[in-house]
This record gives C-alpha cells, structure tokens and sequence, in this order.
C-alpha cells in the first residue's frame, strides 16, 4: 500500500506492506540503521523514535500508523550546524559506550527534554527507564542529559568544558 | 609514584563516538552487500534427542528459499567454537554445524537461507522435525549420578581439575566455618543480537564480518573446519552492540561460512532477542562449598573448596573456567593450605562459556559470602578478618607462584572503608520494621593477561603520515569500552601529540598483524604495554630522521611538542609533519616501526566494594541505595572510561547478586526468552555509583595500568548480598537473592506491621 511518511522533515513517499512495523520501514527502505533492533517487544527501546513529540518504540507501531506525523530518528537530531546538544552531551560525558542503546536514549532523552526543558534527575531516569543498557550502569547517561538540560538553547553551539565521566569521591 | 602525564589519566570518548549517536555507524547487524541472502536457524524444541527424519520439502517450494541445511547435507565433523589458536588445550571439539544428536532446548536442527528475512523465517515453520527424545539431564547432580546417560561420549564429568599447595594447619583450637554458595546461570544480554555475515569469493576463499572479541580465533575455527587454507579466509571486526564474553566465543561464524561456502552468495545470519537468550551462551551455574579453618582471632589456616561448573550441552571454555576459578582465591588471601577441586559438568541445558571475570565473579561470591560467615562465627567486623588476611604488595601467589605485583587490595579497602563510613554504618541497627538497611563489603581479585599459560604477546605496527600523522597497525577488537581510545591516548603520551593526530581502527586477518583479541583482561596491560613499545620505537626512528636533517647527533636531540629538538638550543628543531615531508624523499620512504611485545609478568587487579541496601520485608525485594567502588587499578588511561566502566560492572552485578537468572523447567526449556522476563537494571533502579581509584603504577602495564573492565564486576553480587544478610539477619548464599528467596529466609512472624 501507498504511504506517505514524513520522516526526518522529508516526504517520503512509499510502497509498504499494511502489516511493515515502522522499524522495518525505517531501517530496510529508508537506510535508517541508526533505528536498532534489540528485542523486537518493546522492552529494550533502542529502536526508539519520536513520532509527533512522543517518543515510540519503533518495532510496536505499525508504518501506516505513523501517517500524516512527523518521525524523527537519530540520523535527523544533527542539522547544518552540526550534531544536536544531546549528542554532543553524551559524547562529553563518555555516555557512549558500545553504542547500540544510544539511539534510543537519545530520541527518548529528546522527547523529555521537547515536553519538559529542565526535569528533575528522578524524571530523567523515569523517562530512561524503557531504554536498557547493559555498559554504562546510566550514570554518565543521565549526567548527559541533566547537562543538556541545564544549557540555555542559544548557547547550544559552544561545547561546555569535560568534567569527566564518572567522579571521585 | 607520581608520574608527568599530559595525556594518559585524562577523560575522552570513545574513539567511534561522533558516529554512534548520529546512527551512522555499520554495525555487524546493519551490513547489507549486493545479492545477501538471510538465514533462519531452526532450533531443537527438545532438551535431549535424536532426529529421525527432517522433511523440508515444503520449505524448499516456498519461492525464495535456496537451500535448507541440516547434518543430512552438513559436516559432521567436530569442533570446538572457543578455540583461539590450533594447538590449544582444554578445547574440547563436540559440537557440529547441525545437530543430529540434540542436547538442549536451542540446538541447532536446520537452516534456511533465502532471499528475504521473511521468507527464510516463514521457510523454518514449514520444516518437519521428527525426533526420538531421549532422558534429559538439567543439573550437575544428576547428570553425575546418571553417567549411564552421557550426554556426549566419555562420560558427564568431562572435566576436573585440583590445585592444591602448602600444608594442613593442626591447631586444635581451630574455627571451623563451611558455606555453600550458589552461582546462577545468566545471560550476557548485550544489546546487540548475535550476528554474522559471510560472503565467499570465486578464489575459494571467504570474507567474514564477525562482530567477535578475536577475529583470528574466528579464522583458526572457520579454516580448519571447512578445510581452507588461512589466507583464504579473511575475518573482519565489525562494530559491536555489546558482548561482555558473549561473542567470545564463535557461535555463528562456522555455521554462517559454511552455508556461504555452499550457496556461494552472501549469507547473513541474525539472531533474534529469544534465538539469543535460548541459543547463545550464558555464565555457567556454579556451586562451591567451602570449608575453613582458622584461629580464633581470625588467622586463616586452611580452606579447601570444591566447585561444579554447569557447562550445558557443549563444553565450549567451561573446562579453561574451571582451571581458572581455582586461581582467585590465592590472590586475595594468604593461608598455609589451599585445596580446590573443581568439576565441569555436560547437562541438557543452554551452553555455558564466556563471560565477564571468566570464573572469579562466581568463586569470589562463593569466597565473600564465606568470609562473612566466618567474620559472623567469630564476631568480628568484616572489614578487620579482611584486613588481617589479606595479601600485601609483592607477594608471590602460591598458585601460580608469580608476583601478584604491586597488589594494593588492602589500601582499597582501608580508603574504601573510611570513604564508606563503613565502621559507622555497619554499627547501625538495621530496624525491625518493614524497610532494613545493611550494608556490605567484598573484595575480588583477577589477572592481567594470560602470561603464564600462554606466550603471551601482541604485535603493532605504527607509521608516520607525510604530514605529521599517525596510523596504528593493530588487531584491536572494540567491544565499547573504548580500547581504540586507550592505544591512541598511549601512543600520544609517548610521542606527545594530540591523540587525535592518530588513527587506529579494529581488527582484519588480512591486513593487522596477530593478536589473540579482547578478553583475558589482557587489552591494555599487554595489548597496551604494546602500544607504547611502538611508539617508543617509533621516536626513536622519528629522532633519526630529525638527526639527519637537522645534521646533529641523537643524542643531543630531544621530543617536545610535536617537534624535535637540538637540547639546550631553544631556536633549532624540525616539527614532526616537516620531519616526515622531507625524509621522505631524502632519509626514507616511510617513518615507521614494528614491534612484538611479550608479556613478563601477570599481577593481580583488585577491586573492593561496599554496597547499602534497603530490603523490604513485606514484598522481598532490595533496593540497593549506595554504593561505592574501589578499584586497583593502576593508573588510569581514559579515566572517565575507567569510571564508567565500573558503574556499568556494578550494574552487572547488581543483577548477578538479585534478578538475573535463567532457569528450566522439567522439560529442559528456558523461561527467559527476552527482556521481558529477564530483568536488566533500569535507570530508576541503578543508585549513583561512587569510584574511587588506587593508582600507584607500579607495574609493566603502560604507564603503570592494569586492567579494569573484568575485575569491575567481580566483587559486586556478594557486597549485595553480604548487605542483604547484614540488613536481615540471614546467611543468604544462594544468587540471584529474588524475593522469594528471601522471603522464605525471613520468619514471617519477625516482621512488625
């Protein structure tokens, strides 16, 4: 069936089997391998995408059931200007390790952030909690996201000193 | 020791970063070539059996299909997926690309490959499966007491090993304390499935992207199996989504190059999250009884251990884990007299191998647990009978009867203990309500490398670019906690550029030179120590091509700054990217320098850990509300890298300690098929993980390192549960502490509305 998708702020316009998961569309059609599989049930949320301001995980929700919104992967969070503030905070406070869940935290992260631009470290970690990763033990991630969190937006384009990953105590 | 550092001990990402959160990294998952074909594997739905009859037709008229595999048109040749190098030992060869005889829920049975996911997915419901189920054996114990039912030839206890050294204590005024602690088995859980790609190639030959921890372990397999010479067959490290020890071991590479080999296309083999979780590999169960003897102020005298290893359907590593939960122990505590005996036994149940620690989180939970046994019979503070045992700096390990080096596990738990508070805490009254507190200590130890039992070694090669630039030669294997970043951060201290001035990338059989790969916590202490032998030949070849341009001695020239220079005359020198536009052409062609380094000594890393816990007495379930993480660690390179790379072992072992566990039921079958019924630790759940570092850099690791990723997790699950038993009053000793467990540990009656 016909579908038209705007995903990323392009139109696509696309051929796709009624029961296609927006995953597959993504992944398989559009080349969007940012999109990670790790469960297939919505369990792990590395398949994360934020569909209309909400974050979705990608694998659960049907193609055709993203019609007529706006689908925003992880390969659309860099624009000219360069890479987003989250995706410079995670790579600052080492919040990257493997890799594999950190397309879904950020587009979890970046919907948090849409509905509510300065959250509580409690709400950080709750809106994380349908994002598993097996590396980091989140510390660095939510220290990522709380500093992105605590940047105004104009000044989103001068990268903050390191402060280092983890803490002495 | 005090060392002037510019760049080792600082903060960097990992060297893959800027590509993983723009979701422009290809990992092994993502690769797609021209004409790939997909393959779904079709896996026993029994735990013990033979097949009888496999009926594929049907598969095969599905349009799309290719071929099915299975033993009738497969090898039945033996091997061993663990094995790293062709003359290695305790790598038992008893498993097949496809399974006649099936020994566990999960087998492999048959194969489809097609031209689409779909349709080899819809191929695998269409074969027919006929199978004469013989008895299953799920545990030890009875796979011991029915060795009239082998599992494979030669019997169900394949393996055993005893180490023994020093002499029985006799005083008669002795404690004698036992303990039985139960390990669990659990699953990797790395978030990337399992996945292979292989595509073979008109000569014959064969390209494979393995996303494994050793691509020349894959190549030692592959080849020998299939029959094909070495330099026909070319493995590739592709990017990674996690392994923690799960891709270790080369599940999917045999059976991916093979079915390649036949269809001569493009095949790509992707596990799906239940395939992973039932078909893989897990930490293998373990149950130590331990039994020690020691004065009545708290001097050990003796301790004699016996362990039994699940190893599940195929041997895989489990005998090299057990030989090696034998050797932990004698790192952390000096006695007169160790005996350890040590078992691994064939049940029908998920394989056993890899995975982080390779033993010691499972003897150490065993051994801490113990040790608070013995500090409860005695009445003494966990932290002072630790403190009274424990080994010091430079020790010999009776053992392995090498240094343990620069052994600093008792400042770890005297700096741990004072940061912790630990005296104040521990003296709490845990309450008698609903919410107990407890609080809880353990020590671990592990290696560094495999020197010792193997001629433990790595090679480099590491050029000068015409303009100032670096490239690394080296078979790193990334496994995310960022090797590649620790090489380039070691090779700028020496040369004293930028490590972004570097280059280095991961492992190809047929362009970086040999080594064994990312395990053995042997990355940067060896694979490190590399490193910065190849820089330091390296300077030396770029202060020879300065002395010819510059007309001056050697010795009167020195390396500062991306530059080097005649000493004590300030205004004359030659930056290194001038050094190499000119030699060029006039000194040589290429600035380059190769090295082998051969590791000489294996010390012992320690990490000690204190955890708080909350334990609710209605429901059962822990909390765990603080913790800190001491580590030895010697000197940290990447040193957010290094915290981080606790907190994420914390976060293991939390698991190990109460959630993770994967049970079968009577008929041998797995309940975790996923996340759903396998709990990681969310971020809600995860306390903030205080580290602290030890560094006093006083062994051969570059720049004093020692490893850090394994030994991280090693102590973690009996500081939880120490907690627990401290918050209860319990003597829990069986992981994972679920609430059941521990409600049934509870008396009922104790607890106040």
């Amino acid at each position: 069936m016909r579908l038209l998708l705007n995903v990323n702020g392009m139109e696509h316009e696309l051929d796709v089997r009624p029961t296609a998961r927006l995953i597959d569309v993504l992944r398989l059609q559009l080349g969007l391998t940012g999109v990670k599989e790790g469960c297939s049930e919505g369990e792990c949320g590395a398949c994360t995408v934020i569909v209309d301001d909400k974050a979705v995980d990608s694998c659960l929700v049907l193609a055709v059931q993203a019609r007529g919104k706006k689908v925003l992967t992880v390969e659309g969070l860099a624009d000219d200007d360069g890479l987003d503030l989250l995706q410079r905070m995670f790579i600052e406070h080492g919040a990257v390790q493997c890799g594999f869940c950190t397309p879904g935290m950020l587009m979890s992260a970046k919907a948090l952030l849409m509905a509510d631009p300065h959250p509580t470290e409690e709400a950080i970690r709750l809106a994380l909690a349908g994002n598993l990763c097996r590396c980091t033990g989140y510390t660095t991630i939510v220290a990522a996201v709380r500093s992105a969190s605590e940047q105004p937006a104009e000044s989103s384009s001068t990268p903050p000193a390191l402060d280092g990953a983890g803490r002495d105590v | 020791m005090t060392q002037d550092l510019q760049y080792v001990g600082q903060t960097y990402p990992v060297h893959d970063a800027p590509q993983k959160v723009t979701g422009e990294l290809v990992y092994g998952s993502d690769i797609e070539l021209h004409g790939m074909l997909y393959a779904k594997l079709l896996l026993s739905p029994i735990a013990h059996g033979m097949v009888t009859s496999i009926d594929s037709r049907a598969a095969e008229a599905l349009p799309g299909v290719v071929k099915v595999f299975s033993h009738l048109n497969s090898p039945a040749d033996v091997y061993c997926r663990a094995r790293l190098t062709p003359e290695q030992t305790l790598c038992p060869r008893d498993e097949t690309l496809f399974s006649e005889h099936v020994r566990f829920v999960g087998d492999r049975v048959a194969a489809v490959v097609a031209t689409s996911q779909a349709i080899a997915e819809a191929a695998v419901a269409l074969i027919d499966v006929q199978f004469s189920e013989l008895p299953a054996l799920f545990t030890p114990e009875e796979a011991q007491r029915r060795d009239d039912l082998p599992i494979h030839p030669g019997g169900n206890v394949f393996f055993e090993y005893d180490e023994e050294c020093g002499r029985p204590g006799e005083s008669t005024d002795a404690v004698v304390v036992g303990s039985t602690t139960s390990t669990p088995r659990i699953h990797h859980a790395a978030l990337e499935p399992h996945v292979c790609v292989a595509q073979p190639h008109s000569t014959g030959g064969l390209t494979i992207w393995s996303i494994s921890q050793g691509v020349y372990g894959v190549r030692t397999v592959v080849a020998d199996l299939l029959g094909l010479e070495y330099h026909h067959v070319r493995v590739i490290k592709a990017p990674m989504g996690g392994s923690f020890g799960g891709k270790t071991e080369f599940i999917l590479e045999p059976v991916t190059a093979y079915m390649a080999q036949k269809t001569r296309r493009p095949i790509k083999l992707l596990l799906d999250r239940e395939e992973c979780m039932r078909a893989t590999m897990v930490r293998p169960a373990t149950v130590s009884t331990i039994r020690t003897t020691c004065s009545p102020e708290g001097q050990l005298e003796n301790m004699e251990v016996a362990s039994v290893l699940d190893a599940g359907a195929y041997a895989s590593s489990t005998s090299d884990y057990a030989v090696h939960m034998c050797k932990k122990i004698t790192k952390l505590y000096r006695f007169p007299y160790y005996h350890h005996r040590s078992q691994a036994v064939y049940t029908n149940t998920p394989v056993a191998g890899a995975m982080r620690g390779w033993g010691a989180p499972e003897i150490v939970a065993a051994l801490e647990i113990h040790m608070d046994r013995v500090a409860g019979e005695l009445g003494m503070d966990p932290v002072e009978l630790r403190l009274l045992n424990l080994m010091h700096p430079f020790e010999v390990d009776p053992v392995t009867e090498m240094s343990l080096g620069d052994a600093r596990v008792r400042e770890c738990l005297e700096r741990g203990a004072a940061a912790f508070d630990w005296s104040a805490r521990r003296q709490r009254s845990p309450g008698s309500g609903r919410y107990r507190r407890g609080v809880g200590v353990a020590c671990g130890a592990h290696k560094n490398g495999m020197f010792g039992k193997f001629a433990e070694a790595s090679n480099m090669t590491l050029k000068m670019n015409e303009d100032g630039t670096f490239e690394l030669g080296a078979s790193l294997h990334e496994v995310g906690c960022g090797i590649v970043t620790v090489m380039k951060v070691i090779i700028a201290e020496v040369l004293g550029v930028s490590p972004d001035l570097i280059a280095a990338g991961e492992a190809d059989t047929s362009s970086t030179p040999f080594d064994y790969g990312t395990f053995g916590s042997r990355v940067t202490y060896v694979v490190g120590a590399c490193a910065k032998a190849t820089a330091e030949k390296l300077k030396e070849e770029i202060i020879a091509a300065a002395a010819d341009l510059l007309h001056e001695p050697r010795e009167r020239l020195t390396v500062e700054g991306g530059e080097v220079h005649v000493r004590d005359d300030g205004r004359r020198g030659v930056a290194f990217k001038d050094i190499a536009r000119l030699s060029h052409m006039r000194h040589s062609p290429a600035i380059t320098a190769a090295v082998t380094y051969y590791a000489t000594s294996n010390p012992a890393s320690y990490s000690v850990q204190f955890a708080e816990v909350e334990v609710d007495c209605a429901t059962g379930l822990t909390a765990v509300t603080d913790f800190l993480a001491v580590g030895d660690v010697g000197q940290a390179i990447n040193r957010g890298m290094v915290h981080a790379q606790f907190q994420g072992a914390v976060q293991m072992g939390i698991g190990y300690a109460l959630y993770e566990h994967v049970d079968v039921d009577e008929f041998g079958r797995s309940g975790v098929d996923g996340f759903k019924n396998y709990h990681i630790v969310n971020a809600p759940d995860m306390p903030d993980i205080k580290v602290l570092l030890i560094e006093h850099s006083g062994d051969d690791g570059p720049f004093g390192a020692k490893s850090v990723g394994e030994i991280a997790t090693v102590p973690t699950a009996p500081a939880v549960i120490n907690a627990v038993n401290h918050a209860l009053g319990t003597s829990l000793s069986d992981l994972p502490a679920t609430p059941e467990k521990i409600l049934a540990a509870l008396n009922p009656g104790e607890v106040e509305a």
